[in-house]
């Protein structure tokens, strides 16, 4: 399957601005389940300066310095993915098969494993999910029972929160607490992402935000308008000896498919799209436009 | 009779005594000196070592001191910490190792991760701590990514071993307060502790400098030390710093990130930054990569490091190495890494992420320390037996919950030295800070340290943020090579001259100028106001009520404190009862424009060009901002109290303005002080004059008008000499506009800053863009003649030319000043 991504960024300041240095994430990454064919991006006003680095969760960072007076800045990343979904279901399903329970695992986990080392960067609290409460921690602990298998237990999880949680957008932004996001049982996909994140690391278990895109399918006998699209988020949770596993609360589903991802890291902060640091005493607006297609010739 | 007589320690070992109360031979030299001079002499020379800081300016900044000003004097002990030459080669061995081992596992976090990867050191104890930047990861393998200077506390313990209390990597102080204590124990050794040998700390400070020299590429002009700025607690050190080891001292608003590489904004341009020694913390190093709302550091500062550009001393990182979850591996790593056995004794310190170890701690709780394995948030020491039931309760919950933040040592009774305290000797536990230089290969050992003394008789934790004093450290015995004493004589080392400086230091003395004109302008005309009030009322006269509205008029222009006194509907009440707005004008330190927010906004510049400025200066200006707070505080509003404390505010403010022009010459940025100052009053007379002198004045109302804008700007005198007569419209336009010879008319005003401008390091042949508008100023003014301003316009009844010239002025002058700054202040066209 191959899908053409179209994502427009877009910074509006209040003022002027002489002088920005930004980073921006839109190329999505290479891994054992897509292939990134094509990408291309497009800044506005020209960048002075642009360098390409990898960041320690292996996405692609763009620096980018612009020194020409601007009151926006536009970034559209252009890509063309092909997903091999034979190989995900494939690898979902050996860790299905390979799955231990959740004493199992805490067990793995407190000790030391080869293998392991590098997930432990994903069990501590970090900048946008601070340690969850104890109500939180009760929430992940009723799926995750001591013999639980941990395949089923986070499968159960993405789906309590499908049911138990309304999907409203305008409620929350990138900002909201995870609490409030609990209390309120509302918001989009970033939020129940981040809230899942936050309960399975409060239960000592490694998890990791997912970043990336989602067909969105045009009811019957509609035409798909450009740019309706949104830019989308699910969880991965780390099952000791078997390996890692996407599930998306939002939809209740595991990712096969129809999920692109363009990167990953500890919250949404680390694969924030674009950030930026502009000397300007007013205050900047961020909107964002997505397109994802399937392209049906291949 | 001995002085020691009473000197009893509690503690299992004293530096000075045995347990038999003998004397250890290494202190006798000290001992017999101390018993000489007598306890009297010993008060003497402490009052000369606290003579002797203040003099310096030495301080400490207290965070939260409800006194408003947290400088607090820096502490000195006439009795110095001795220790022998031959135990202090075996210290510095254990401090060369343990420097050693910390970088290797600095290099290898940032980089391999062996020590993970191969079970030496559990992952937790990294990822879990908030010092582990992600966003440097993989930095470890550059060459120029290394734990250059290293400090570590270490006290004796009960063994008489020194024993290794907590490592410092990210930014470490104190070496310049050693340095100072030093310098300063040196004037009063000569006479107390004659004949002693004590090794010099100046072949650390040469080192200091090699290391600089070579991480530069051997060009020193390419090194900064990064501040967080004046308001920080050890301020005094950065620029004591900078000062000996001659380099610039910055903060991150006087640096550009651009090509992969740090700048300088320097009034005469970008200048290259290759090498900072920091006292940022890591996080607010960059605002880019790292915390986004620290105004501390430079967006792209990480970058720099990325592409090779930039040497830190110490890297973005290293606070990961202030982490006690180490302690229990380090036997293990230096095994790994150099097959050696540890040389300096640890602290026994249990890390609560392994289940045994946690139970342990759990189990022995009470007879515990218990501490966060992270400082960088906040420092937590939890002592156990001083802890409530609950409490303990409490802790053994928070542990449980998050085990892996959480390490327990075991309480150590440290060493006590004796301590002048109160006029007595008394034991005092004490902390040594030493320090280590990596340059090359290889780690150098300062042959001295930071010694610092518990405040009170018993407390275990010593910090200077708790109060407490400090000692010099002495390792007895003669250097190898000597003298390179000379480097403590060079001047301060701040880079003054007009074409170097730093932009920061520019605009701040530009601004300096310009608040400093409006605080006094703005004085004087509230006290001629007020005046004006308490004869209205005293003489009963109803003609003085329009004298009293146009100066009140007034006053609502020249501070832009609108609508003021021109609120329409407001009127008849401001006019019966204006001493609520006046007090407003003066007091409100929220209204823009007011009195008090103008001196705040001066206070700032003051604290940011305090080191270009000679001491007194400062010394004024604290008083005055003291006084001038406590008054505004005050609820005690009566004319004679608010008259008292503007002549008290102008006596000051007229003090420090002479001598910030003595401080400093012209070319060392006087200059723009001047053309801040004279650019400000320009504007101010011209926001007087339209409201004062534009329309026609009944006589018996113009006579005080006239004496109110001549006194206003301090030129009533000069006038009555000038001119001796009574005060005429057209004289007072003339004398204050036009006259060619008065310092404080507007045309010699303009022909002034036209003159200074010439000196300025981008002053250019033709006019340049701040010039133009002068320049204008300058030719409207010689083309304008007297005759036809005060010509008067019946119809619109003011004098319709003298408003529309001064306007065009107005607008000029401003135009000149957002010129020049935007040609010397930003540089974003560079």
């Amino acid at each position: 399957m191959v899908y053409t991504i179209y994502h427009k960024t877009e910074f509006d300041y209040e003022g002027m601005v002489t002088f920005s240095h930004n980073i921006a994430r839109l190329k999505p990454k290479n891994t054992h389940f897509q292939k990134l064919l094509n990408f291309s991006m497009q800044i506005e006003p020209l960048a002075y300066e642009e360098n390409d680095f990898i960041d320690i969760f292996g996405n692609t960072n763009t620096h980018i310095l612009i020194r020409e007076a601007h009151q926006s800045l536009s970034l559209i990343g252009q890509s063309t993915v092909e997903i091999f979904s034979d190989k995900l279901e494939q690898h979902n399903a050996l860790v299905r098969e390979n799955s231990v329970s959740y004493a199992k695992a805490k067990e793995i986990l407190s000790g030391f494993s080869h293998d392991d080392t590098s997930v432990k960067l994903f069990m501590p609290e970090s900048e946008f999910i601070p340690k969850a409460s104890k109500r939180i921690q009760d929430y992940a602990l009723e799926s995750f029972y001591e013999t639980r298998d941990m395949f089923e237990a986070a499968s159960e999880l993405m789906s309590r929160i499908y049911h138990d949680f309304k999907f409203v957008s305008g409620f929350s932004d990138v900002m909201t607490p995870i609490e409030d996001i609990f209390d309120a049982k509302q918001g989009v996909c970033q939020d129940f992402t981040q809230f899942a994140i936050a309960a399975l690391r409060s239960i000592g278990l490694p998890a990791r935000y997912m970043s990336g895109y989602i067909e969105t399918i045009p009811k019957e006998g509609e035409e798909k308008l450009f740019g309706v699209d949104a830019s989308h988020a699910w969880f991965a949770l780390y099952i000791p000896s078997a390996g890692w596993v996407g599930f998306d609360p939002t939809n209740n589903v595991i990712p096969t498919h129809q999920h692109i991802l363009l990167g990953s890291g500890r919250d949404y902060n680390d694969i924030a799209p674009l950030k930026g640091v502009v000397l300007s005493s007013g205050k900047s607006k961020l909107s964002i436009r997505v397109d994802v297609r399937k392209e049906p010739y291949l | 009779m001995s002085l020691f007589e009473n000197y009893r320690s509690e503690a299992s070992f004293d530096e000075m005594f045995d347990a038999h109360k003998n004397l250890r031979e290494h202190w006798r030299g000290i001992y017999e000196s101390i018993q000489n001079a007598g306890l009297e002499e010993l008060g003497a020379k402490q009052a000369e070592i606290d003579w002797h800081l203040e003099e310096n300016g030495v301080t400490y900044n207290v965070y939260n001191n409800p006194e408003g000003n947290g400088n607090r004097p820096w502490r000195l002990d006439p009795i110095p910490f001795v220790i022998t030459g031959e135990e202090w080669k075996e210290v510095k061995k254990g401090i060369k190792q343990r420097a050693t081992l910390l970088n290797l596992i600095f290099k290898d976090l940032y980089g391999e991760q062996k020590l993970i990867k191969d079970n030496i050191l559990p992952a937790e104890v990294v990822f879990g701590h908030k010092g582990f930047i992600s966003e440097v990861y993989n930095f470890g393998l550059k060459e120029n990514f290394n734990l250059y200077f290293y400090a570590l506390d270490m006290a004796r313990g009960p063994d008489g071993k020194m024993w290794v209390i907590s490592d410092r990597t990210q930014a470490p102080s104190g070496l310049g307060y050693s340095v100072e204590n030093r310098l300063t124990l040196n004037n009063i050794a000569k006479d107390l502790y004659p004949g002693i040998d004590v090794k010099k700390l100046s072949l650390f400070v040469e080192e200091f400098k090699k290391l600089l020299y070579k991480l530069s590429d051997g060009d020193t002009a390419k090194v900064a030390v990064l501040t967080p700025g004046p308001h920080n607690e050890t301020y005094f050190e950065h620029a004591y710093l900078s000062s000996f080891l001659e380099t610039n001292l910055v903060q991150g608003d006087d640096l550009l990130s651009k090509n992969g590489a740090l700048w300088l904004k320097s009034l005469s341009g970008l200048k290259p930054i290759n090498t900072l020694l920091r006292r940022v913390d890591d996080k607010f190093c960059d605002p880019l990569e790292l915390r986004n709302d620290s105004k501390l550091g430079v967006a792209g500062m990480v970058d720099a490091l990325r592409q090779d550009n930039l040497a830190m001393i110490n890297p973005i990182g290293s606070a990961i190495l202030e982490n006690i979850g180490l302690n229990p591996f380090m036997e293990h790593i230096a095994h790994y890494f150099l097959n050696e056995e540890l040389i300096l004794p640890q602290i026994a310190t249990w890390w609560c992420g392994q289940p045994h170890e946690l139970s342990y701690v759990l189990e022995h709780l009470p007879s515990l320390i218990v501490k966060k394995i992270d400082r960088t948030e906040s420092v937590k020491t939890y002592l156990c037996r001083n802890l409530s039931p609950q409490a303990l309760a409490e802790l053994k919950e928070t542990i449980i919950q998050n085990p892996n933040f959480y390490a327990a040592q075991e309480e150590i009774s440290f060493s006590t030295i004796p301590n002048y305290t109160s006029e007595k000797l008394e034991p005092r536990n004490a902390v040594i800070r030493a320090y280590a230089l990596k340059r090359d290969e290889k780690y150098t050992v300062m042959n001295g340290g930071l010694v610092r003394v518990s405040a009170g008789k018993d407390p275990l934790l010593v910090s200077s943020q708790k109060g407490g004093t400090s000692k010099d450290l002495w390792i007895l015995g003669l250097d190898k090579k000597t003298d390179a004493s000379h480097i403590f004589k060079n001047a301060p080392y701040v880079e003054t001259s007009l074409k170097h400086m730093s932009t920061l230091k520019a605009e701040n003395l530009f601004w300096l100028g310009r608040y400093l004109a409006r605080s006094i302008t703005t004085s004087r005309f509230l006290r001629y106001l007020l005046k004006n009030i308490a004869n209205t009322y005293r003489y009963e006269d109803t003609q003085a009520n329009e004298t009293r509205y146009i100066l009140q008029n007034a006053l609502t222009h020249l501070t832009m404190t609108y609508p003021g006194f021109l609120d329409e509907s407001m009127r008849e009440k401001l006019q019966s009862n204006p001493i609520n707005e006046i007090l407003s004008v003066i007091k409100d330190g929220k209204r823009a424009g007011t009195l008090t927010f103008t001196i705040g906004m001066l206070s700032h510049t003051n604290v940011a060009v305090k080191n270009l400025l000679a001491v007194e200066s400062s010394k004024i200006f604290d008083k005055l901002h003291k006084e001038w707070f406590s008054f505004v505080r005050k609820q005690t509003n009566s004319h004679r109290a608010v008259l008292s404390e503007l002549d008290k505010l102008l006596t000051s403010l007229t003090a420090y303005k002479e001598l910030v022009e003595e401080s400093m010459y012209k070319e060392q940025g006087l200059t723009l002080f001047d053309i801040g100052y004279r650019i400000e009053n320009a504007l101010l007379f011209i926001a007087k004059a339209r409201s004062m002198l534009c329309f026609r004045l009944d006589k018996s109302v113009a006579y005080d008008i006239f004496e109110g804008i001549l006194s206003s700007s301090e030129s009533f005198n000069a006038y009555r000499t000038q001119y001796k007569s009574a005060l005429q419209f057209e004289n007072v336009v003339e004398f204050l506009v036009f006259n060619p010879q008065f310092p404080k008319s507007l045309s010699y005003i303009t022909n002034q800053l036209l003159g200074e401008f010439k000196t300025l390091p981008k002053s250019k042949p033709y006019l340049t863009s701040y010039e133009t508008p002068l320049f204008k100023a300058y030719s409207l003014l010689k083309l304008t003649s007297l005759s036809e301003v005060i010509e008067f316009d019946e119809e619109q009844q003011i004098y319709k030319k003298l408003d529309s010239m001064l306007s065009t002025l107005s607008t000029l002058f401003a135009e000149c000043s957002v010129e020049l700054c935007k040609t010397y202040f930003s540089h974003y066209d560079e």
